[in-house]
Protein backbone atom coordinates (compact mmCIF):
# COMPACT_ATOMS: atom_id res chain seq x y z
CA UNK A 1 0.00 0.00 0.00
CA UNK A 2 2.86 2.53 1.08
CA UNK A 3 4.53 1.18 -1.91
CA UNK A 4 1.88 2.09 -4.37
CA UNK A 5 1.30 5.53 -2.22
CA UNK A 6 5.14 6.47 -2.60
CA UNK A 7 5.40 5.47 -6.51
CA UNK A 8 2.40 7.13 -7.68
CA UNK A 9 1.48 9.95 -4.85
CA UNK A 10 2.71 12.83 -7.34
CA UNK A 11 -0.21 11.58 -10.04
CA UNK A 12 -2.22 10.69 -7.34
CA UNK A 13 -2.40 14.16 -5.93
CA UNK A 14 -0.81 16.24 -8.80
CA UNK A 15 -3.13 15.25 -11.42
CA UNK A 16 -5.84 13.09 -9.51
CA UNK A 17 -6.44 15.29 -6.32
CA UNK A 18 -5.94 18.28 -8.64
CA UNK A 19 -8.64 17.82 -11.19
CA UNK A 20 -11.22 15.83 -8.41
CA UNK A 21 -10.98 19.25 -6.33
CA UNK A 22 -11.12 21.40 -9.52
CA UNK A 23 -14.26 19.51 -10.59
CA UNK A 24 -16.15 19.56 -7.45
CA UNK A 25 -15.06 23.42 -6.89
CA UNK A 26 -16.64 23.87 -10.38
CA UNK A 27 -20.05 21.94 -9.47
CA UNK A 28 -20.14 23.51 -6.30
CA UNK A 29 -19.21 27.17 -6.85
CA UNK A 30 -21.32 27.48 -10.15
CA UNK A 31 -24.19 24.92 -8.74
CA UNK A 32 -24.37 26.78 -5.74
CA UNK A 33 -25.01 30.24 -7.87
CA UNK A 34 -27.47 28.47 -10.42
CA UNK A 35 -29.05 26.85 -7.73
CA UNK A 36 -29.62 29.87 -5.58
CA UNK A 37 -31.51 31.60 -9.03
CA UNK A 38 -33.63 28.19 -9.50
CA UNK A 39 -34.58 28.44 -5.80
CA UNK A 40 -35.87 31.82 -6.38
CA UNK A 41 -37.34 30.92 -9.61
CA UNK A 42 -39.32 27.74 -8.36
CA UNK A 43 -40.75 30.11 -5.38
CA UNK A 44 -42.02 32.65 -7.85
CA UNK A 45 -45.70 33.75 -7.77
CA UNK A 46 -45.39 33.54 -11.08
CA UNK A 47 -46.79 29.86 -12.03
CA UNK A 48 -45.01 28.92 -15.45
CA UNK A 49 -42.04 30.03 -14.05
CA UNK A 50 -41.60 28.17 -11.02
CA UNK A 51 -43.99 25.14 -12.66
CA UNK A 52 -40.42 24.92 -15.16
CA UNK A 53 -38.33 24.84 -12.65
CA UNK A 54 -39.71 22.63 -10.44
CA UNK A 55 -40.03 19.97 -13.09
CA UNK A 56 -36.02 20.74 -14.11
CA UNK A 57 -35.43 20.11 -10.74
CA UNK A 58 -37.53 17.01 -10.24
CA UNK A 59 -36.31 15.36 -13.47
CA UNK A 60 -32.32 16.19 -12.84
CA UNK A 61 -33.00 14.78 -8.74
CA UNK A 62 -34.90 11.71 -10.16
CA UNK A 63 -32.47 10.01 -12.78
CA UNK A 64 -29.42 8.48 -11.92
CA UNK A 65 -25.92 11.03 -11.95
CA UNK A 66 -23.96 8.15 -13.96
CA UNK A 67 -26.97 8.41 -17.29
CA UNK A 68 -26.73 12.28 -16.94
CA UNK A 69 -23.33 11.91 -17.29
CA UNK A 70 -23.74 9.65 -20.50
CA UNK A 71 -26.60 12.17 -21.82
CA UNK A 72 -24.01 15.15 -21.76
CA UNK A 73 -20.87 13.54 -22.36
CA UNK A 74 -21.75 11.06 -25.41
CA UNK A 75 -25.45 12.00 -26.26
CA UNK A 76 -25.54 15.89 -26.73
CA UNK A 77 -22.80 15.77 -28.50
CA UNK A 78 -24.25 13.06 -31.02
CA UNK A 79 -27.42 14.85 -31.46
CA UNK A 80 -25.43 18.09 -32.44
CA UNK A 81 -24.57 17.58 -36.00
CA UNK A 82 -21.35 18.10 -36.75
CA UNK A 83 -20.83 21.26 -38.64
CA UNK A 84 -22.46 23.43 -36.10
CA UNK A 85 -20.88 21.62 -32.65
CA UNK A 86 -18.39 23.96 -30.62
CA UNK A 87 -15.59 22.62 -29.81
CA UNK A 88 -16.57 22.19 -25.82
CA UNK A 89 -19.22 20.00 -26.25
CA UNK A 90 -16.27 17.29 -27.70
CA UNK A 91 -14.48 17.82 -24.28
CA UNK A 92 -14.94 15.29 -22.07
CA UNK A 93 -13.86 17.16 -19.06
CA UNK A 94 -16.01 20.29 -19.97
CA UNK A 95 -19.09 18.54 -20.08
CA UNK A 96 -18.57 16.07 -17.30
CA UNK A 97 -18.04 19.62 -15.19
CA UNK A 98 -20.98 21.09 -16.92
CA UNK A 99 -23.36 18.20 -15.87
CA UNK A 100 -21.80 17.85 -12.22
CA UNK A 101 -22.63 21.86 -11.95
CA UNK A 102 -25.91 21.30 -13.63
CA UNK A 103 -26.95 17.98 -11.20
CA UNK A 104 -25.35 20.11 -7.83
CA UNK A 105 -27.82 23.13 -8.97
CA UNK A 106 -30.91 20.74 -8.80
CA UNK A 107 -29.62 19.42 -5.38
CA UNK A 108 -28.48 23.18 -4.32
CA UNK A 109 -32.25 24.76 -5.03
CA UNK A 110 -34.01 22.55 -2.95
CA UNK A 111 -31.53 23.05 -0.28
CA UNK A 112 -31.70 26.64 -0.58
CA UNK A 113 -35.77 26.95 -0.83
CA UNK A 114 -36.39 24.32 1.98
CA UNK A 115 -33.65 26.63 4.41
CA UNK A 116 -35.42 29.80 3.02
CA UNK A 117 -39.24 28.32 3.71
CA UNK A 118 -38.52 27.04 7.15
CA UNK A 119 -37.71 30.70 8.73
CA UNK A 120 -40.63 31.18 10.39
CA UNK A 121 -43.48 32.78 8.55
CA UNK A 122 -43.76 35.66 11.76
CA UNK A 123 -40.51 36.69 10.55
CA UNK A 124 -41.63 38.12 7.68
CA UNK A 125 -44.60 39.24 8.24
CA UNK A 126 -43.81 41.26 11.54
CA UNK A 127 -41.01 42.83 8.95
CA UNK A 128 -43.53 43.66 6.36
CA UNK A 129 -46.19 45.11 9.06
CA UNK A 130 -43.25 47.26 9.91
CA UNK A 131 -43.50 48.97 6.57
CA UNK A 132 -40.16 47.11 5.32
CA UNK A 133 -40.64 46.10 1.28
CA UNK A 134 -40.42 42.52 0.34
CA UNK A 135 -36.57 42.85 -0.60
CA UNK A 136 -35.00 44.41 2.45
CA UNK A 137 -37.61 41.85 4.24
CA UNK A 138 -35.36 38.80 2.25
CA UNK A 139 -32.32 40.39 2.74
CA UNK A 140 -31.93 41.50 6.20
CA UNK A 141 -34.40 39.07 7.63
CA UNK A 142 -34.84 36.03 5.71
CA UNK A 143 -31.89 35.25 4.33
CA UNK A 144 -29.52 35.64 7.26
CA UNK A 145 -31.45 33.25 9.13
CA UNK A 146 -32.16 30.54 6.35
CA UNK A 147 -28.09 30.23 5.85
CA UNK A 148 -28.35 28.71 9.22
CA UNK A 149 -30.66 26.02 8.17
CA UNK A 150 -28.98 25.97 4.46
CA UNK A 151 -25.28 25.01 5.65
CA UNK A 152 -25.43 22.21 7.25
CA UNK A 153 -27.00 20.30 4.41
CA UNK A 154 -25.09 22.44 1.98
CA UNK A 155 -22.09 21.39 3.66
CA UNK A 156 -23.67 17.12 2.99
CA UNK A 157 -24.06 18.40 -0.48
CA UNK A 158 -20.16 19.45 -1.04
CA UNK A 159 -18.94 16.33 0.53
CA UNK A 160 -21.54 14.55 -1.94
CA UNK A 161 -19.93 16.14 -4.82
CA UNK A 162 -16.85 15.26 -4.09
CA UNK A 163 -17.52 11.53 -4.31
CA UNK A 164 -19.80 11.95 -7.37
CA UNK A 165 -16.65 12.83 -9.11
CA UNK A 166 -15.57 9.52 -8.93
CA UNK A 167 -18.54 8.75 -11.62
CA UNK A 168 -16.69 10.77 -14.04
CA UNK A 169 -13.67 8.00 -14.25
CA UNK A 170 -15.97 6.42 -16.26
CA UNK A 171 -14.87 9.16 -19.41
CA UNK A 172 -11.38 9.05 -17.86
CA UNK A 173 -11.11 12.44 -17.39
CA UNK A 174 -8.03 12.57 -14.85
CA UNK A 175 -9.56 12.52 -11.47
CA UNK A 176 -8.90 10.51 -8.58
CA UNK A 177 -10.97 7.80 -9.37
CA UNK A 178 -9.22 7.46 -12.91
CA UNK A 179 -5.72 7.55 -11.56
CA UNK A 180 -6.80 4.73 -9.39
CA UNK A 181 -7.91 2.93 -12.98
CA UNK A 182 -4.48 3.74 -14.61
CA UNK A 183 -2.08 2.57 -11.52
CA UNK A 184 -4.29 -1.04 -11.00
CA UNK A 185 -3.32 -1.50 -14.68
CA UNK A 186 -0.08 -1.04 -14.80
CA UNK A 187 0.66 -2.74 -11.28
CA UNK A 188 -2.67 -5.21 -11.50
CA UNK A 189 -2.70 -5.14 -7.62
CA UNK A 190 -6.03 -4.24 -7.37
CA UNK A 191 -6.79 -4.00 -3.75
CA UNK A 192 -4.13 -1.42 -1.99
CA UNK A 193 -5.14 1.11 -5.11
CA UNK A 194 -8.48 0.73 -3.16
CA UNK A 195 -7.22 2.21 0.10
CA UNK A 196 -4.95 4.28 -0.99
CA UNK A 197 -7.57 6.14 -3.04
CA UNK A 198 -10.20 5.51 -0.43
CA UNK A 199 -8.06 7.45 2.23
CA UNK A 200 -7.39 10.33 0.00
CA UNK A 201 -11.28 10.59 -0.64
CA UNK A 202 -11.36 10.70 2.82
CA UNK A 203 -9.40 13.24 3.93
CA UNK A 204 -10.54 15.36 1.55
CA UNK A 205 -14.47 15.10 2.44
CA UNK A 206 -13.72 14.82 6.86
CA UNK A 207 -11.49 17.96 6.48
CA UNK A 208 -13.97 19.62 4.68
CA UNK A 209 -17.12 19.02 6.95
CA UNK A 210 -14.68 19.99 9.71
CA UNK A 211 -14.46 22.97 8.03
CA UNK A 212 -18.36 23.32 7.48
CA UNK A 213 -19.20 22.76 11.59
CA UNK A 214 -16.34 25.46 12.65
CA UNK A 215 -17.87 27.87 9.83
CA UNK A 216 -21.63 26.45 11.21
CA UNK A 217 -20.12 27.37 15.14
CA UNK A 218 -19.07 30.56 14.14
CA UNK A 219 -22.61 31.94 13.07
CA UNK A 220 -24.64 30.36 15.85
CA UNK A 221 -25.19 33.22 18.51
CA UNK A 222 -28.70 33.10 19.55
CA UNK B 1 -58.55 56.20 11.28
CA UNK B 2 -59.35 52.76 9.76
CA UNK B 3 -61.64 52.08 7.90
CA UNK B 4 -63.07 48.93 6.77
CA UNK B 5 -65.87 48.50 3.74
CA UNK B 6 -67.58 45.37 3.78
CA UNK B 7 -64.53 42.79 3.78
CA UNK B 8 -65.13 39.39 2.67
CA UNK B 9 -62.06 36.83 2.86
CA UNK B 10 -62.41 33.39 1.85
CA UNK B 11 -59.72 30.62 2.07
CA UNK B 12 -60.07 28.55 -0.74
CA UNK B 13 -63.63 27.41 -0.13
CA UNK B 14 -63.59 28.55 3.91
CA UNK B 15 -65.68 31.33 4.17
CA UNK B 16 -63.93 33.14 7.16
CA UNK B 17 -65.42 36.82 7.20
CA UNK B 18 -68.43 38.02 5.41
CA UNK B 19 -69.29 41.18 5.25
CA UNK B 20 -67.57 42.91 7.99
CA UNK B 21 -67.68 46.63 7.97
CA UNK B 22 -66.40 48.95 10.82
CA UNK B 23 -64.16 52.40 11.25
CA UNK B 24 -61.49 52.69 14.06
CA UNK B 25 -61.13 56.18 15.25
CA UNK B 26 -58.53 57.96 16.50
CA UNK B 27 -57.63 57.38 19.87
CA UNK B 28 -59.81 54.84 20.46
CA UNK B 29 -59.29 51.43 21.83
CA UNK B 30 -61.28 48.66 20.22
CA UNK B 31 -61.25 45.12 21.89
CA UNK B 32 -62.03 42.74 19.32
CA UNK B 33 -63.48 39.12 21.26
CA UNK B 34 -64.97 35.86 19.95
CA UNK B 35 -64.59 32.15 19.85
CA UNK B 36 -60.98 30.62 18.57
CA UNK B 37 -61.97 30.35 14.19
CA UNK B 38 -64.43 33.32 14.44
CA UNK B 39 -62.50 35.38 12.53
CA UNK B 40 -61.11 37.58 14.53
CA UNK B 41 -57.76 37.80 14.04
CA UNK B 42 -58.18 37.82 10.12
CA UNK B 43 -59.77 40.52 10.41
CA UNK B 44 -57.33 42.51 12.26
CA UNK B 45 -55.15 41.04 9.68
CA UNK B 46 -56.78 42.39 7.16
CA UNK B 47 -56.64 45.84 8.28
CA UNK B 48 -52.89 46.21 7.27
CA UNK B 49 -53.02 43.56 4.40
CA UNK B 50 -51.11 41.00 6.02
CA UNK B 51 -54.02 39.05 4.62
CA UNK B 52 -55.65 40.56 1.54
CA UNK B 53 -59.32 40.57 1.53
CA UNK B 54 -61.16 38.41 -1.26
CA UNK B 55 -63.76 41.61 -1.29
CA UNK B 56 -64.03 45.27 0.46
CA UNK B 57 -62.25 47.63 0.97
CA UNK B 58 -59.78 48.72 3.54
CA UNK B 59 -59.05 52.95 4.29
CA UNK B 60 -56.62 54.55 6.32
CA UNK B 61 -56.86 57.94 6.98
CA UNK B 62 -58.40 58.76 3.47
CA UNK B 63 -55.97 56.46 1.49
CA UNK B 64 -57.19 53.39 0.13
CA UNK B 65 -55.12 50.22 1.07
CA UNK B 66 -56.61 47.59 -1.28
CA UNK B 67 -57.90 47.60 -4.73
CA UNK B 68 -60.62 49.15 -5.40
CA UNK B 69 -64.11 47.08 -4.70
CA UNK B 70 -66.53 48.41 -7.68
CA UNK B 71 -69.73 47.02 -5.66
CA UNK B 72 -68.78 49.69 -3.16
CA UNK B 73 -69.06 52.52 -5.64
CA UNK B 74 -72.38 53.46 -7.21
CA UNK B 75 -70.73 55.92 -9.90
CA UNK B 76 -68.84 52.57 -11.12
CA UNK B 77 -71.62 49.89 -11.28
CA UNK B 78 -73.82 52.93 -12.87
CA UNK B 79 -70.98 52.89 -15.74
CA UNK B 80 -71.01 49.12 -16.37
CA UNK B 81 -72.38 47.09 -18.77
CA UNK B 82 -74.67 44.90 -16.75
CA UNK B 83 -76.14 48.41 -15.22
CA UNK B 84 -76.92 49.32 -19.00
CA UNK B 85 -78.76 46.39 -19.69
CA UNK B 86 -81.20 46.06 -16.59
CA UNK B 87 -81.46 49.80 -17.40
CA UNK B 88 -82.29 48.78 -21.00
CA UNK B 89 -84.82 46.41 -19.20
CA UNK B 90 -86.75 49.03 -17.59
CA UNK B 91 -85.44 48.54 -14.20
CA UNK B 92 -85.47 51.37 -11.88
CA UNK B 93 -81.90 53.21 -10.46
CA UNK B 94 -81.89 51.95 -7.22
CA UNK B 95 -83.67 48.65 -8.36
CA UNK B 96 -80.66 48.51 -10.50
CA UNK B 97 -78.37 48.63 -8.36
CA UNK B 98 -79.52 47.11 -5.65
CA UNK B 99 -80.08 43.53 -7.98
CA UNK B 100 -76.21 43.97 -9.02
CA UNK B 101 -75.48 44.27 -5.28
CA UNK B 102 -77.22 41.46 -4.17
CA UNK B 103 -76.70 39.07 -7.17
CA UNK B 104 -72.89 39.58 -7.41
CA UNK B 105 -73.61 40.66 -11.31
CA UNK B 106 -70.27 42.40 -12.01
CA UNK B 107 -68.24 40.45 -13.84
CA UNK B 108 -65.24 41.32 -12.43
CA UNK B 109 -62.72 38.54 -13.95
CA UNK B 110 -63.33 40.31 -17.52
CA UNK B 111 -63.77 43.08 -16.54
CA UNK B 112 -62.93 44.28 -19.99
CA UNK B 113 -66.69 42.62 -20.58
CA UNK B 114 -68.26 45.68 -18.47
CA UNK B 115 -67.20 48.18 -21.06
CA UNK B 116 -64.87 50.96 -20.71
CA UNK B 117 -66.39 53.41 -19.05
CA UNK B 118 -66.75 51.12 -15.97
CA UNK B 119 -62.86 50.52 -16.54
CA UNK B 120 -61.84 54.06 -16.27
CA UNK B 121 -64.00 54.86 -13.37
CA UNK B 122 -62.08 52.03 -11.51
CA UNK B 123 -58.65 52.77 -12.45
CA UNK B 124 -59.65 56.87 -11.51
CA UNK B 125 -60.62 55.89 -7.83
CA UNK B 126 -57.91 54.00 -7.40
CA UNK B 127 -55.62 56.42 -8.96
CA UNK B 128 -56.55 59.03 -7.01
CA UNK B 129 -56.84 57.76 -3.23
CA UNK B 130 -54.35 54.14 -3.02
CA UNK B 131 -51.52 54.35 -1.38
CA UNK B 132 -48.56 52.01 -0.82
CA UNK B 133 -48.91 49.49 1.55
CA UNK B 134 -45.61 49.81 3.08
CA UNK B 135 -46.30 53.57 3.43
CA UNK B 136 -49.59 52.94 4.79
CA UNK B 137 -48.08 50.00 7.12
CA UNK B 138 -45.10 52.38 8.60
CA UNK B 139 -48.25 54.11 10.50
CA UNK B 140 -49.73 51.52 11.76
CA UNK B 141 -47.78 49.17 13.97
CA UNK B 142 -48.60 45.27 14.79
CA UNK B 143 -47.91 43.31 17.44
CA UNK B 144 -48.37 39.19 17.40
CA UNK B 145 -49.30 36.34 19.85
CA UNK B 146 -45.72 34.66 19.25
CA UNK B 147 -43.87 38.03 19.31
CA UNK B 148 -42.13 37.69 16.27
CA UNK B 149 -39.06 39.32 17.59
CA UNK B 150 -35.90 38.80 14.27
CA UNK B 151 -33.82 36.23 15.63
CA UNK B 152 -31.02 37.15 13.77
CA UNK B 153 -30.80 40.29 15.46
CA UNK B 154 -29.80 41.86 18.61
CA UNK B 155 -32.81 44.07 20.49
CA UNK B 156 -31.66 47.10 19.61
CA UNK B 157 -31.26 46.08 15.85
CA UNK B 158 -34.63 44.94 16.12
CA UNK B 159 -35.90 48.45 17.22
CA UNK B 160 -33.69 50.06 14.82
CA UNK B 161 -34.07 48.14 11.64
CA UNK B 162 -37.32 49.70 10.17
CA UNK B 163 -36.51 53.37 11.57
CA UNK B 164 -33.63 53.41 9.74
CA UNK B 165 -34.53 51.22 6.45
CA UNK B 166 -37.48 53.46 5.76
CA UNK B 167 -35.49 56.51 6.08
CA UNK B 168 -37.53 57.79 9.25
CA UNK B 169 -34.54 59.69 10.21
CA UNK B 170 -33.16 62.60 8.41
CA UNK B 171 -29.51 63.03 7.79
CA UNK B 172 -26.19 60.83 6.86
CA UNK B 173 -26.20 56.94 7.52
CA UNK B 174 -24.27 57.49 10.89
CA UNK B 175 -26.38 60.28 11.75
CA UNK B 176 -29.72 58.67 11.01
CA UNK B 177 -28.39 55.20 13.11
CA UNK B 178 -27.35 57.58 15.87
CA UNK B 179 -31.14 58.90 16.27
CA UNK B 180 -32.60 55.97 15.63
CA UNK B 181 -30.49 53.86 18.56
CA UNK B 182 -31.07 56.79 20.89
CA UNK B 183 -34.88 56.64 20.64
CA UNK B 184 -34.53 52.95 20.70
CA UNK B 185 -32.78 53.38 23.92
CA UNK B 186 -35.44 55.55 25.16
CA UNK B 187 -37.94 53.34 24.69
CA UNK B 188 -36.06 50.53 26.23
CA UNK B 189 -35.75 52.92 29.46
CA UNK B 190 -39.20 53.33 29.62
CA UNK B 191 -39.61 49.55 29.58
CA UNK B 192 -36.72 48.97 32.33
CA UNK B 193 -35.04 46.84 29.68
CA UNK B 194 -32.26 49.08 28.82
CA UNK B 195 -29.62 46.47 29.97
CA UNK B 196 -31.02 43.82 27.36
CA UNK B 197 -30.59 46.05 24.43
CA UNK B 198 -27.14 44.11 23.09
CA UNK B 199 -28.55 40.50 23.78
CA UNK B 200 -30.15 38.07 21.47
CA UNK B 201 -34.62 37.35 21.46
CA UNK B 202 -33.84 33.82 22.44
CA UNK B 203 -32.23 35.02 25.92
CA UNK B 204 -35.23 36.80 27.12
CA UNK B 205 -38.63 35.59 28.60
CA UNK B 206 -41.59 35.37 26.50
CA UNK B 207 -42.78 39.09 28.98
CA UNK B 208 -39.99 40.98 28.19
CA UNK B 209 -39.85 39.72 24.24
CA UNK B 210 -43.57 41.16 23.78
CA UNK B 211 -43.01 44.47 25.43
CA UNK B 212 -39.69 44.69 23.40
CA UNK B 213 -42.28 43.84 20.16
CA UNK B 214 -44.24 46.90 21.20
CA UNK B 215 -41.56 49.20 21.47
CA UNK B 216 -40.54 47.65 18.08
CA UNK B 217 -43.66 49.20 16.81
CA UNK B 218 -43.88 52.25 18.83
CA UNK B 219 -40.21 53.36 17.42
CA UNK B 220 -42.21 54.08 14.21
CA UNK B 221 -44.12 56.37 15.52
CA UNK B 222 -47.38 54.59 14.61
CA UNK B 223 -51.01 56.69 14.61
CA UNK B 224 -52.24 53.08 15.54
CA UNK B 225 -50.88 49.77 16.60
CA UNK B 226 -53.26 46.07 15.84
CA UNK B 227 -52.34 43.52 18.55
CA UNK B 228 -53.01 39.68 17.58
CA UNK B 229 -53.62 38.43 20.69
CA UNK B 230 -50.69 39.94 22.53
CA UNK B 231 -51.03 37.87 26.31
CA UNK B 232 -51.92 34.01 24.63
CA UNK B 233 -48.63 32.91 23.77
CA UNK B 234 -47.29 34.07 27.59
CA UNK B 235 -46.77 32.31 30.97
CA UNK B 236 -49.66 33.82 33.73
CA UNK B 237 -47.09 35.72 35.38
CA UNK B 238 -45.93 37.56 32.44
CA UNK B 239 -49.38 38.84 30.99
CA UNK B 240 -49.64 41.27 33.38
CA UNK B 241 -46.76 43.05 33.02
CA UNK B 242 -47.26 43.03 28.82
CA UNK B 243 -51.02 44.44 29.65
CA UNK B 244 -49.65 46.92 31.69
CA UNK B 245 -47.68 48.63 28.95
CA UNK B 246 -50.64 48.24 26.49
CA UNK B 247 -52.77 50.12 29.35
CA UNK B 248 -50.35 52.82 29.67
CA UNK B 249 -50.33 53.26 25.59
CA UNK B 250 -54.31 53.14 25.69
CA UNK B 251 -53.87 56.22 28.74
CA UNK B 252 -51.22 58.28 26.75
CA UNK B 253 -53.97 58.17 23.73
CA UNK B 254 -52.77 55.65 21.58
CA UNK B 255 -54.89 54.26 19.06
CA UNK B 256 -55.46 50.37 19.60
CA UNK B 257 -57.22 47.58 17.94
CA UNK B 258 -56.66 44.30 19.97
CA UNK B 259 -57.86 40.91 19.61
CA UNK B 260 -57.81 39.46 23.07
CA UNK B 261 -59.03 36.52 25.28
CA UNK B 262 -58.42 38.53 28.26
CA UNK B 263 -62.19 39.99 29.20
CA UNK B 264 -61.43 41.67 32.47
CA UNK B 265 -58.85 43.82 30.73
CA UNK B 266 -61.33 44.51 27.42
CA UNK B 267 -63.47 45.52 29.98
CA UNK B 268 -61.50 47.77 31.65
CA UNK B 269 -59.38 49.45 28.47
CA UNK B 270 -61.65 49.38 25.09
CA UNK B 271 -63.98 51.72 24.82
CA UNK B 272 -65.71 49.53 22.18
CA UNK B 273 -65.87 45.94 22.10
CA UNK B 274 -66.86 44.08 18.80
CA UNK B 275 -67.74 40.61 19.25
CA UNK B 276 -67.25 38.40 16.01
CA UNK B 277 -69.03 34.95 15.20
CA UNK B 278 -68.85 33.39 11.98
CA UNK B 279 -67.45 35.93 10.25
CA UNK B 280 -69.22 38.78 10.93
CA UNK B 281 -69.41 41.44 13.75
CA UNK B 282 -72.59 40.10 15.46
CA UNK B 283 -72.52 42.49 17.77
CA UNK B 284 -70.71 45.58 19.71
CA UNK B 285 -70.69 48.07 22.00
CA UNK B 286 -69.53 49.68 24.84
CA UNK B 287 -67.81 47.33 27.18
CA UNK B 288 -70.22 47.89 29.93
CA UNK B 289 -73.33 47.42 27.22
CA UNK B 290 -71.38 44.01 25.64
CA UNK B 291 -70.41 42.47 29.08
CA UNK B 292 -73.25 43.85 31.51
CA UNK B 293 -76.45 43.32 28.66
CA UNK B 294 -75.22 40.89 25.84
CA UNK B 295 -78.11 40.66 23.36
CA UNK B 296 -77.17 38.13 20.30
CA UNK B 297 -77.43 34.67 21.78
CA UNK B 298 -74.30 33.51 20.74
CA UNK B 299 -72.48 36.31 22.70
CA UNK B 300 -74.26 35.20 26.19
CA UNK B 301 -73.28 31.90 25.13
CA UNK B 302 -69.89 32.68 24.47
CA UNK B 303 -69.27 35.21 27.90
CA UNK B 304 -71.39 32.69 30.13
CA UNK B 305 -68.02 30.22 28.90
CA UNK B 306 -65.19 32.64 29.33
CA UNK B 307 -66.09 34.74 32.20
Amino acid sequence: MWKIFSQYWKILIFEGVKNTIYLSLIALFFGTIIGAFLAFGRMSKFKPLSWAVGAVVEVVRGTPMLLQLYIGVFGIPMVVPKEVRPDFLNDYFVMVAIVLVINSAAYVSEIIRSGIQAVDKGQTEAARSLGLSGFTTMTQIVLPQAVKNILPALGNEFITVIKETSLASTFAVGELMTKYDEIKSVNYNAFPAYIVIGIIYFVLTYSLSKIMAFVERKMKHD
Amino acid sequence: MIEIKNIFKNFGKLKVLSGVSTEIKKGEVVAIIGASGSGKSTLLRCMNLLEAPTFGEVWMEGRLLTPVDPYLHEEVIEASNTYKKLIGEGLERDAAIAKIREEDLLNEKFSIAEGKEYKGKIKKIYKENSIDINLARRKMGMVFQQFNLFNNMTVKDNITLAPIKTGMYKGMGKEARAAAEAKAMELLERIGLADKADVYPSTLSGGQKQRIAIVRALAMNPDVILFDEPTSALDPEMIGEVLDLMKQLAGEGMTMVIVTHEMGFAREVADRVLFVDEGIIAEEGAPAEVFGNPKHPRLKEFLSKVL
